[in-house]
Protein backbone atom coordinates (compact mmCIF):
# COMPACT_ATOMS: atom_id res chain seq x y z
CA UNK A 1 0.00 0.00 0.00
CA UNK A 2 1.52 3.55 -1.06
CA UNK A 3 0.33 6.39 0.76
CA UNK A 4 2.05 9.74 0.81
CA UNK A 5 3.64 10.29 4.39
CA UNK A 6 6.10 12.52 5.14
CA UNK A 7 8.16 10.19 7.05
CA UNK A 8 10.33 8.45 3.77
CA UNK A 9 11.24 12.34 2.58
CA UNK A 10 12.69 12.84 6.46
CA UNK A 11 14.38 9.83 6.40
CA UNK A 12 15.86 10.38 3.36
CA UNK A 13 16.90 13.98 3.35
CA UNK A 14 18.43 12.61 7.23
CA UNK A 15 20.40 9.69 5.63
CA UNK A 16 21.76 12.75 2.93
CA UNK A 17 22.92 14.79 5.66
CA UNK A 18 25.09 12.11 7.78
CA UNK A 19 26.56 10.98 4.38
CA UNK A 20 27.32 15.00 3.11
CA UNK A 21 28.77 16.05 7.14
CA UNK A 22 30.63 12.43 6.76
CA UNK A 23 31.91 13.53 3.18
CA UNK A 24 32.79 16.91 3.71
CA UNK A 25 34.42 16.23 7.24
CA UNK A 26 36.52 12.62 7.21
CA UNK A 27 37.34 12.82 10.66
CA UNK A 28 33.80 12.29 11.56
CA UNK A 29 33.46 8.81 12.42
CA UNK A 30 29.84 7.33 11.12
CA UNK A 31 30.60 4.23 12.56
CA UNK A 32 31.21 4.74 16.22
CA UNK A 33 28.22 7.50 15.88
CA UNK A 34 25.68 4.59 14.34
CA UNK A 35 27.15 2.27 16.66
CA UNK A 36 26.28 4.47 19.99
CA UNK A 37 23.01 6.35 18.80
CA UNK A 38 21.20 3.76 16.51
CA UNK A 39 18.46 3.70 19.63
CA UNK A 40 17.81 7.35 18.88
CA UNK A 41 17.53 6.36 14.93
CA UNK A 42 14.49 4.20 16.51
CA UNK A 43 13.27 6.40 18.66
CA UNK A 44 13.38 9.44 16.29
CA UNK A 45 11.60 7.07 13.40
CA UNK A 46 9.20 6.02 15.89
CA UNK A 47 8.28 10.03 16.75
CA UNK A 48 7.87 10.69 12.84
CA UNK A 49 5.35 8.03 12.56
CA UNK A 50 3.59 9.06 15.64
CA UNK A 51 3.69 12.65 14.57
CA UNK A 52 2.20 11.58 11.09
CA UNK A 53 -0.61 9.50 12.25
CA UNK A 54 -1.31 12.47 14.77
CA UNK A 55 -1.40 14.87 11.84
CA UNK A 56 -3.36 13.09 9.55
CA UNK A 57 -5.99 12.43 12.33
CA UNK A 58 -6.70 15.86 13.49
CA UNK A 59 -6.84 16.86 10.18
CA UNK A 60 -9.10 13.95 9.20
CA UNK A 61 -6.95 12.64 6.28
CA UNK A 62 -7.54 8.40 6.14
CA UNK A 63 -5.39 6.62 8.91
CA UNK A 64 -3.02 3.83 7.77
CA UNK A 65 -4.02 0.56 9.77
CA UNK A 66 -0.96 0.14 11.04
CA UNK A 67 1.47 3.00 12.43
CA UNK A 68 4.99 0.84 10.95
CA UNK A 69 4.03 -1.48 8.57
CA UNK A 70 5.21 -5.24 8.19
CA UNK A 71 8.10 -4.13 5.81
CA UNK A 72 9.06 -1.47 8.30
CA UNK A 73 9.39 -4.06 11.60
CA UNK A 74 11.39 -6.07 9.21
CA UNK A 75 13.37 -2.50 9.12
CA UNK A 76 13.64 -2.27 13.09
CA UNK A 77 14.45 -5.36 13.40
CA UNK A 78 17.52 -5.59 10.93
CA UNK A 79 18.45 -2.09 12.47
CA UNK A 80 18.38 -3.67 15.70
CA UNK A 81 20.54 -6.57 15.19
CA UNK A 82 23.17 -4.72 13.16
CA UNK A 83 23.38 -1.91 15.82
CA UNK A 84 23.23 -3.99 18.73
CA UNK A 85 26.24 -5.97 17.59
CA UNK A 86 28.31 -3.49 16.51
CA UNK A 87 28.32 -1.46 19.94
CA UNK A 88 28.58 -5.29 21.36
CA UNK A 89 31.82 -5.58 19.34
CA UNK A 90 33.24 -2.44 20.14
CA UNK A 91 32.53 -3.23 23.87
CA UNK A 92 34.07 -5.84 23.39
CA UNK A 93 31.60 -8.10 25.29
CA UNK A 94 32.23 -11.88 25.94
CA UNK A 95 29.50 -13.06 24.56
CA UNK A 96 31.31 -12.60 21.00
CA UNK A 97 33.85 -15.54 22.23
CA UNK A 98 30.93 -17.71 23.16
CA UNK A 99 30.40 -17.94 19.11
CA UNK A 100 33.61 -19.52 19.03
CA UNK A 101 33.73 -23.13 17.31
CA UNK A 102 36.25 -24.53 19.79
CA UNK A 103 33.05 -24.67 22.07
CA UNK A 104 32.00 -27.28 19.80
CA UNK A 105 34.56 -29.61 19.85
CA UNK A 106 35.03 -28.75 23.60
CA UNK A 107 31.44 -30.06 23.98
CA UNK A 108 31.27 -33.41 21.71
CA UNK A 109 34.99 -34.32 21.75
CA UNK A 110 38.07 -35.17 23.80
CA UNK A 111 40.33 -33.50 25.78
CA UNK A 112 43.15 -33.62 27.71
CA UNK A 113 45.87 -33.25 29.36
CA UNK A 114 49.81 -33.58 28.60
CA UNK A 115 52.64 -32.33 30.49
CA UNK A 116 55.23 -30.05 28.73
CA UNK A 117 58.33 -31.40 29.05
CA UNK A 118 60.63 -29.06 31.36
CA UNK A 119 62.85 -26.96 29.76
CA UNK A 120 66.20 -25.48 31.83
CA UNK A 121 68.94 -23.24 29.92
CA UNK A 122 71.51 -20.80 30.43
CA UNK A 123 70.60 -17.26 29.38
CA UNK A 124 72.84 -14.89 31.14
CA UNK A 125 71.75 -12.28 33.50
CA UNK A 126 69.36 -10.13 31.25
CA UNK A 127 67.86 -11.78 28.86
CA UNK A 128 65.43 -10.87 26.46
CA UNK A 129 62.58 -12.91 26.36
CA UNK A 130 60.44 -13.29 23.36
CA UNK A 131 56.94 -15.44 23.64
CA UNK A 132 54.97 -15.45 20.31
CA UNK A 133 51.74 -16.44 19.13
CA UNK A 134 50.12 -18.53 21.91
CA UNK A 135 47.01 -19.73 23.35
CA UNK A 136 47.16 -20.27 26.97
CA UNK A 137 48.32 -18.94 30.57
CA UNK A 138 51.62 -18.09 31.42
CA UNK A 139 53.12 -17.30 34.61
CA UNK A 140 56.37 -15.64 34.64
CA UNK A 141 58.72 -14.94 37.80
CA UNK A 142 62.14 -13.22 38.18
CA UNK A 143 64.58 -15.54 40.23
CA UNK A 144 68.31 -15.04 40.94
CA UNK A 145 70.78 -16.87 38.78
CA UNK A 146 70.99 -17.47 34.99
CA UNK A 147 68.97 -19.79 34.48
CA UNK A 148 65.95 -20.07 32.76
CA UNK A 149 63.64 -23.20 33.56
CA UNK A 150 60.12 -23.56 31.58
CA UNK A 151 57.76 -26.64 32.78
CA UNK A 152 53.84 -26.68 32.90
CA UNK A 153 50.98 -28.43 30.52
CA UNK A 154 48.83 -28.30 27.61
CA UNK A 155 45.21 -28.51 27.51
CA UNK A 156 44.25 -30.33 24.32
CA UNK A 157 40.36 -30.81 22.88
CA UNK A 158 40.55 -32.99 19.89
CA UNK A 159 37.69 -35.75 18.24
CA UNK A 160 39.78 -38.56 19.30
CA UNK A 161 42.73 -39.89 20.83
CA UNK A 162 44.32 -40.05 18.24
CA UNK A 163 44.49 -36.96 16.91
CA UNK A 164 44.81 -35.88 21.02
CA UNK A 165 48.42 -37.51 20.73
CA UNK A 166 49.10 -36.93 17.15
CA UNK A 167 48.44 -32.56 18.61
CA UNK A 168 50.60 -33.46 21.59
CA UNK A 169 54.28 -34.56 19.51
CA UNK A 170 53.26 -31.27 17.20
CA UNK A 171 53.63 -28.95 19.75
CA UNK A 172 56.71 -29.02 21.75
CA UNK A 173 57.45 -26.31 23.65
CA UNK A 174 61.10 -24.98 22.33
CA UNK A 175 63.34 -22.43 23.62
CA UNK A 176 65.46 -20.88 21.13
CA UNK A 177 68.62 -18.67 22.35
CA UNK A 178 70.48 -16.50 19.91
CA UNK A 179 73.06 -13.84 22.04
CA UNK A 180 70.84 -12.18 24.20
CA UNK A 181 67.21 -12.55 22.72
CA UNK A 182 65.31 -15.68 23.92
CA UNK A 183 62.62 -16.85 21.87
CA UNK A 184 59.64 -19.35 23.21
CA UNK A 185 57.64 -21.09 21.03
CA UNK A 186 54.64 -23.49 21.85
CA UNK A 187 54.47 -23.96 17.61
CA UNK A 188 50.90 -24.29 18.46
CA UNK A 189 50.37 -23.37 14.97
CA UNK A 190 51.42 -26.94 13.57
CA UNK A 191 48.85 -28.43 15.20
CA UNK A 192 45.45 -29.29 12.62
CA UNK A 193 42.74 -26.56 12.79
CA UNK A 194 40.02 -28.95 14.16
CA UNK A 195 42.05 -29.81 17.32
CA UNK A 196 41.74 -27.27 20.31
CA UNK A 197 44.92 -26.31 22.47
CA UNK A 198 45.89 -24.26 24.79
CA UNK A 199 49.42 -24.56 26.41
CA UNK A 200 50.23 -22.85 30.16
CA UNK A 201 53.34 -22.52 31.17
CA UNK A 202 55.02 -21.94 34.36
CA UNK A 203 58.48 -19.64 33.44
CA UNK A 204 61.39 -18.55 35.35
CA UNK A 205 63.63 -15.84 34.35
CA UNK A 206 66.77 -13.95 35.66
CA UNK A 207 65.31 -11.01 37.34
CA UNK A 208 67.38 -8.75 34.67
CA UNK A 209 64.75 -10.31 31.99
CA UNK A 210 62.69 -8.05 29.33
CA UNK A 211 59.75 -9.73 28.05
CA UNK A 212 58.17 -8.97 24.99
CA UNK A 213 54.61 -10.78 23.91
CA UNK A 214 52.79 -10.93 20.84
CA UNK A 215 49.88 -12.37 19.10
CA UNK A 216 48.58 -14.38 22.14
CA UNK A 217 45.26 -15.41 23.87
CA UNK A 218 45.47 -15.98 27.87
CA UNK A 219 46.46 -14.73 30.80
CA UNK A 220 49.60 -13.37 31.86
CA UNK A 221 50.72 -13.32 35.73
CA UNK A 222 54.71 -11.91 35.69
CA UNK A 223 56.59 -10.47 38.97
CA UNK A 224 59.59 -9.49 39.74
CA UNK A 225 61.65 -8.54 36.54
CA UNK A 226 63.81 -5.48 36.61
CA UNK A 227 63.44 -5.42 32.99
CA UNK A 228 60.58 -4.35 30.71
CA UNK A 229 57.27 -6.00 29.33
CA UNK A 230 55.74 -5.73 26.02
CA UNK A 231 52.47 -7.35 26.02
CA UNK A 232 50.36 -7.45 23.22
CA UNK A 233 47.35 -9.69 22.65
CA UNK A 234 44.17 -10.74 20.77
CA UNK A 235 42.45 -11.27 24.70
CA UNK A 236 44.33 -11.62 27.67
CA UNK A 237 43.81 -11.17 31.77
CA UNK A 238 47.25 -9.63 32.71
CA UNK A 239 48.84 -9.16 36.23
CA UNK A 240 51.96 -7.70 36.54
CA UNK A 241 53.94 -7.41 40.06
CA UNK A 242 56.56 -5.45 41.03
CA UNK A 243 58.23 -5.12 37.12
CA UNK A 244 60.80 -2.33 37.25
CA UNK A 245 61.20 -1.58 33.74
CA UNK A 246 58.43 0.17 31.37
CA UNK A 247 55.09 -1.61 31.00
CA UNK A 248 53.20 -1.67 27.92
CA UNK A 249 50.10 -3.57 26.90
CA UNK A 250 48.35 -3.56 23.75
CA UNK A 251 45.21 -5.66 23.60
CA UNK A 252 42.15 -6.31 21.82
CA UNK A 253 40.41 -7.64 24.68
CA UNK A 254 41.04 -8.21 28.32
CA UNK A 255 38.74 -8.92 31.47
CA UNK A 256 41.25 -7.59 33.85
CA UNK A 257 44.93 -5.85 33.90
CA UNK A 258 46.38 -4.97 36.80
CA UNK A 259 50.09 -3.74 37.82
CA UNK A 260 50.76 -3.26 41.42
CA UNK A 261 54.42 -2.04 41.63
CA UNK A 262 56.27 -0.96 38.30
CA UNK A 263 59.11 1.97 38.83
CA UNK A 264 59.15 2.48 34.85
CA UNK A 265 56.20 4.04 32.76
CA UNK A 266 52.90 2.38 31.90
CA UNK A 267 51.14 2.35 29.13
CA UNK A 268 48.01 0.44 27.98
CA UNK A 269 46.11 1.08 25.21
CA UNK A 270 43.54 -0.94 23.18
CA UNK A 271 40.31 -2.18 24.45
CA UNK A 272 39.59 -4.12 27.48
CA UNK A 273 37.05 -4.21 30.86
CA UNK A 274 38.82 -3.61 34.39
CA UNK A 275 42.25 -1.56 34.97
CA UNK A 276 43.85 -1.25 38.45
CA UNK A 277 47.07 0.25 39.07
CA UNK A 278 48.43 0.49 42.24
CA UNK A 279 51.92 1.91 43.26
CA UNK A 280 53.37 3.13 39.77
CA UNK A 281 56.16 5.72 40.11
CA UNK A 282 56.50 5.96 36.31
CA UNK A 283 54.10 8.22 33.70
CA UNK A 284 50.77 6.62 33.10
CA UNK A 285 48.97 6.79 29.65
CA UNK A 286 46.02 4.49 28.94
CA UNK A 287 44.24 5.39 25.67
CA UNK A 288 41.70 2.91 24.12
CA UNK A 289 38.03 1.79 25.04
CA UNK A 290 38.20 0.52 28.88
CA UNK A 291 34.70 -0.51 29.97
CA UNK A 292 34.72 -1.66 32.97
CA UNK A 293 35.99 0.02 36.07
CA UNK A 294 39.21 1.83 36.35
CA UNK A 295 40.98 1.95 40.27
CA UNK A 296 44.13 4.09 40.31
CA UNK A 297 46.08 4.11 43.26
CA UNK A 298 49.56 5.54 44.37
CA UNK A 299 51.05 6.60 41.38
CA UNK A 300 53.62 8.83 41.43
CA UNK A 301 53.82 10.54 38.24
CA UNK A 302 51.20 12.47 35.74
CA UNK A 303 48.11 10.10 34.66
CA UNK A 304 46.68 10.69 31.36
CA UNK A 305 43.55 8.68 30.46
CA UNK A 306 41.79 8.71 27.31
CA UNK A 307 39.13 6.19 27.23
CA UNK A 308 36.11 6.57 25.24
CA UNK A 309 33.99 8.18 27.80
CA UNK A 310 36.02 9.76 29.62
CA UNK A 311 38.87 11.40 29.54
CA UNK A 312 41.55 12.52 31.97
CA UNK A 313 44.66 14.22 33.47
CA UNK A 314 46.27 14.47 36.60
CA UNK A 315 49.75 15.16 37.60
CA UNK A 316 50.02 12.46 40.67
CA UNK A 317 47.24 10.43 42.51
CA UNK A 318 48.79 10.31 46.44
CA UNK A 319 45.41 9.14 46.79
CA UNK A 320 43.18 7.26 44.73
CA UNK A 321 40.96 7.74 41.68
CA UNK A 322 37.81 5.08 40.75
CA UNK A 323 35.95 5.00 37.68
CA UNK A 324 32.67 2.65 37.74
CA UNK A 325 29.82 2.40 35.62
CA UNK A 326 28.26 5.67 36.13
CA UNK A 327 30.48 7.43 38.77
CA UNK A 328 34.48 9.03 38.83
CA UNK A 329 35.76 9.46 41.96
CA UNK A 330 38.61 11.57 43.03
CA UNK A 331 40.66 11.51 46.21
CA UNK A 332 43.54 13.42 46.60
CA UNK A 333 45.24 14.24 43.28
CA UNK A 334 47.60 16.34 42.17
CA UNK A 335 46.69 19.04 39.60
CA UNK A 336 45.87 20.48 37.32
CA UNK A 337 43.43 18.04 37.12
CA UNK A 338 41.19 18.18 33.38
CA UNK A 339 38.29 16.01 33.46
CA UNK A 340 35.74 15.33 30.54
CA UNK A 341 33.28 12.75 31.08
CA UNK A 342 30.04 12.31 29.35
CA UNK A 343 27.14 10.67 31.37
CA UNK A 344 28.35 10.45 35.44
CA UNK A 345 28.30 11.92 38.40
CA UNK A 346 31.87 13.17 39.49
CA UNK A 347 33.23 13.58 43.06
CA UNK A 348 36.33 15.33 43.67
CA UNK A 349 38.12 15.81 46.75
CA UNK A 350 41.66 16.99 48.10
CA UNK A 351 43.00 18.08 44.58
CA UNK A 352 45.68 20.72 44.44
CA UNK A 353 46.25 23.86 41.80
CA UNK A 354 43.21 24.21 39.70
CA UNK A 355 40.69 21.93 37.76
CA UNK A 356 38.94 21.85 34.24
CA UNK A 357 35.57 20.23 34.09
CA UNK A 358 33.04 19.18 31.78
CA UNK A 359 30.30 16.92 32.56
CA UNK A 360 27.40 16.03 29.73
CA UNK A 361 25.10 14.37 32.33
CA UNK A 362 25.97 14.12 36.33
CA UNK A 363 25.94 15.80 39.20
CA UNK A 364 29.34 17.19 40.02
CA UNK A 365 30.73 17.51 44.12
CA UNK A 366 33.77 19.51 44.62
CA UNK A 367 35.55 19.71 47.51
CA UNK A 368 39.26 20.98 46.58
CA UNK A 369 39.91 20.88 50.54
CA UNK A 370 43.08 22.15 50.03
CA UNK A 371 44.73 26.41 50.33
CA UNK A 372 45.27 28.08 48.18
CA UNK A 373 42.32 27.22 45.95
CA UNK A 374 43.18 26.43 42.29
CA UNK A 375 41.36 28.04 39.13
CA UNK A 376 38.45 26.43 39.04
CA UNK A 377 36.14 25.91 35.53
CA UNK A 378 33.24 23.31 34.94
CA UNK A 379 30.55 22.96 33.07
CA UNK A 380 27.52 20.74 33.02
CA UNK A 381 25.25 20.43 30.64
CA UNK A 382 22.44 18.48 33.13
CA UNK A 383 23.46 18.19 36.69
CA UNK A 384 23.98 19.49 40.11
CA UNK A 385 26.96 21.05 41.02
CA UNK A 386 27.77 21.38 44.44
CA UNK A 387 31.27 23.22 45.70
CA UNK A 388 32.19 23.41 49.17
CA UNK A 389 34.81 26.13 50.09
CA UNK A 390 37.38 26.26 52.96
CA UNK A 391 36.35 29.23 55.30
CA UNK A 392 39.55 31.30 55.07
CA UNK A 393 39.54 30.88 50.74
CA UNK A 394 39.84 33.68 48.40
CA UNK A 395 38.31 33.31 45.04
CA UNK A 396 36.30 35.05 42.42
CA UNK A 397 33.29 33.57 42.04
CA UNK A 398 31.11 33.06 38.85
CA UNK A 399 28.19 30.29 38.68
CA UNK A 400 25.69 30.63 36.47
CA UNK A 401 22.63 28.07 35.98
CA UNK A 402 20.39 28.23 32.65
CA UNK A 403 17.56 26.72 34.57
CA UNK A 404 17.77 26.23 38.54
CA UNK A 405 18.49 26.99 41.28
CA UNK A 406 21.76 28.61 43.53
CA UNK A 407 22.19 28.40 46.93
CA UNK A 408 24.87 29.93 48.66
CA UNK A 409 26.54 29.98 52.54
CA UNK A 410 28.92 32.72 52.37
CA UNK A 411 25.86 35.19 52.53
CA UNK A 412 25.70 38.80 50.51
CA UNK A 413 29.54 38.59 49.89
CA UNK A 414 28.32 36.69 46.83
CA UNK A 415 25.19 38.30 44.82
CA UNK A 416 22.42 35.73 43.47
CA UNK A 417 20.57 37.31 40.63
CA UNK A 418 17.85 35.34 39.15
CA UNK A 419 18.00 35.21 35.38
CA UNK A 420 15.30 33.94 33.38
CA UNK A 421 14.55 30.28 34.48
CA UNK A 422 18.03 30.13 35.93
CA UNK A 423 19.94 32.25 37.90
CA UNK A 424 23.80 33.80 38.98
CA UNK A 425 25.74 34.16 42.30
CA UNK A 426 29.07 36.42 41.17
CA UNK A 427 31.36 37.72 43.70
CA UNK A 428 34.63 37.86 45.57
CA UNK A 429 36.28 36.87 48.67
CA UNK A 430 39.84 38.19 49.04
CA UNK A 431 42.05 38.20 45.87
CA UNK A 432 42.08 34.78 44.37
CA UNK A 433 41.67 32.53 41.69
CA UNK A 434 38.38 32.63 38.96
CA UNK A 435 35.63 30.14 40.06
CA UNK A 436 33.63 29.53 37.24
CA UNK A 437 30.91 26.90 37.75
CA UNK A 438 28.11 26.53 34.79
CA UNK A 439 25.37 24.09 34.67
CA UNK A 440 23.03 24.26 31.91
CA UNK A 441 20.40 22.80 33.71
CA UNK A 442 20.73 22.34 37.65
CA UNK A 443 21.03 23.68 41.33
CA UNK A 444 24.83 24.83 41.96
CA UNK A 445 25.23 25.03 45.62
CA UNK A 446 28.35 26.67 47.09
CA UNK A 447 29.16 25.73 50.98
CA UNK A 448 31.53 26.63 53.60
CA UNK A 449 33.90 23.22 54.32
CA UNK A 450 34.52 23.18 58.04
CA UNK A 451 38.36 23.44 58.03
CA UNK A 452 40.00 20.46 59.70
CA UNK A 453 37.63 17.89 57.94
CA UNK A 454 38.05 19.12 54.86
CA UNK A 455 41.44 17.89 54.28
CA UNK A 456 40.98 14.53 55.49
CA UNK A 457 37.03 13.90 54.56
CA UNK A 458 37.16 12.87 51.03
CA UNK A 459 34.95 11.45 48.35
CA UNK A 460 32.17 10.10 51.23
CA UNK A 461 30.86 13.53 51.84
CA UNK A 462 28.08 12.40 50.08
CA UNK A 463 26.93 9.91 46.97
CA UNK A 464 23.89 11.64 45.92
CA UNK A 465 22.26 12.68 49.26
CA UNK A 466 21.92 16.81 48.49
CA UNK A 467 23.59 19.03 51.52
CA UNK A 468 21.03 20.91 53.56
CA UNK A 469 23.15 23.57 55.44
CA UNK A 470 23.04 22.99 59.14
CA UNK A 471 23.74 26.15 60.96
CA UNK A 472 24.22 24.78 64.54
CA UNK A 473 26.99 22.98 63.08
CA UNK A 474 29.25 26.22 63.62
CA UNK B 1 -16.33 9.08 14.48
CA UNK B 2 -15.80 7.13 17.73
CA UNK B 3 -14.55 4.04 15.23
CA UNK B 4 -11.83 6.81 13.61
CA UNK B 5 -10.66 6.90 17.60
CA UNK B 6 -10.11 3.29 17.52
CA UNK B 7 -8.74 3.47 13.98
CA UNK B 8 -6.29 6.65 15.88
CA UNK B 9 -5.08 4.45 18.75
CA UNK B 10 -4.29 1.56 16.64
CA UNK B 11 -1.81 3.41 14.09
CA UNK B 12 -0.57 4.40 17.13
CA UNK B 13 0.48 1.08 18.08
CA UNK B 14 3.22 0.82 16.26
CA UNK B 15 5.12 4.17 16.19
CA UNK B 16 4.67 3.90 20.33
CA UNK B 17 6.08 0.55 20.25
CA UNK B 18 9.07 1.56 18.12
CA UNK B 19 10.02 4.42 20.58
CA UNK B 20 9.71 2.62 23.37
CA UNK B 21 12.20 0.21 21.90
CA UNK B 22 14.62 2.82 21.13
CA UNK B 23 14.49 4.05 24.72
CA UNK B 24 15.30 0.63 25.97
CA UNK B 25 18.23 0.24 23.93
CA UNK B 26 19.26 3.80 24.39
CA UNK B 27 18.99 2.40 28.52
CA UNK B 28 21.33 -0.33 27.82
CA UNK B 29 23.85 1.69 25.67
CA UNK B 30 24.05 4.35 28.30
CA UNK B 31 25.06 1.67 31.19
CA UNK B 32 21.47 1.43 32.82
CA UNK B 33 19.19 -1.10 33.21
CA UNK B 34 20.59 -3.81 30.17
CA UNK B 35 18.24 -4.90 27.55
CA UNK B 36 17.74 -8.30 28.33
CA UNK B 37 16.19 -7.38 31.23
CA UNK B 38 14.12 -4.82 30.50
CA UNK B 39 12.11 -6.76 27.56
CA UNK B 40 9.04 -7.35 29.39
CA UNK B 41 8.26 -3.68 29.33
CA UNK B 42 7.48 -4.04 25.72
CA UNK B 43 5.33 -6.59 26.09
CA UNK B 44 3.40 -4.03 29.34
CA UNK B 45 3.58 -1.77 25.97
CA UNK B 46 1.73 -3.65 23.68
CA UNK B 47 -0.80 -4.82 26.69
CA UNK B 48 -1.81 -1.37 27.31
CA UNK B 49 -2.43 -0.63 23.92
CA UNK B 50 -4.63 -3.04 23.15
CA UNK B 51 -6.20 -1.74 26.59
CA UNK B 52 -6.81 1.86 25.45
CA UNK B 53 -7.44 0.09 21.83
CA UNK B 54 -10.50 -1.91 23.79
CA UNK B 55 -11.83 0.81 25.80
CA UNK B 56 -11.68 3.63 22.56
CA UNK B 57 -13.60 0.90 20.01
CA UNK B 58 -17.04 1.11 19.30
CA UNK B 59 -19.25 -1.34 21.82
CA UNK B 60 -20.61 -3.12 19.53
CA UNK B 61 -19.48 -5.63 16.77
CA UNK B 62 -16.24 -5.94 18.44
CA UNK B 63 -17.30 -8.31 21.50
CA UNK B 64 -18.92 -11.53 19.94
CA UNK B 65 -22.04 -11.55 21.86
CA UNK B 66 -22.07 -13.84 24.79
CA UNK B 67 -23.80 -17.02 24.22
CA UNK B 68 -27.47 -17.58 24.61
CA UNK B 69 -28.42 -19.18 27.75
CA UNK B 70 -29.39 -22.95 27.02
CA UNK B 71 -26.95 -23.66 24.38
CA UNK B 72 -25.57 -27.52 23.35
CA UNK B 73 -23.70 -28.73 25.98
CA UNK B 74 -20.72 -30.42 25.04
Amino acid sequence: MRRSSFTGPVVLIAIGVVLLIHSLSPEFRIGDLLSNYWPYVLIGWGVLEFLEVCFRFFTNRPLPPNGVSGLGWFGVVVICLVGFSAFQIRQASPWVRWAGFERGIRAFGEEREFSVSPIQQAVGKSPRLIIENFRGDAKIAGTEGEEMTVGGHKVISAFDQGELARANDETPVTVAVQGNTVVLRCNQGKARSRVHLSTNLDISVPKGASVEVTGTTGDFDISGLSGSVDISSENSGIRLQDINGAVKIDTRRSDLIRCNGVKGTVDLRGHGTDIELTKIAGQVTISGSYTGSLALRDLAKAVRVENSRTEFNVQGVPGEIRIDRGSVNMQNVLGPTRLTTRVNDVSLSNFTDGLELSVDKGDVELNPGRLPLGRMIVHARSGNIELAIPQTAAFAMNAITDRGEVSNDFGDVLKTSSEGRGARLSGTVGIGPEVRLATERGTITIRKASGSATTTVGADVGSGGKYRPVESRR
Amino acid sequence: MNNRRALFVQAIRGPLLLITLGILFAIHQAGGLAIYRSWPLLIIVVGVMKLIERTSAPSSGVYPPPPAPGGPIR
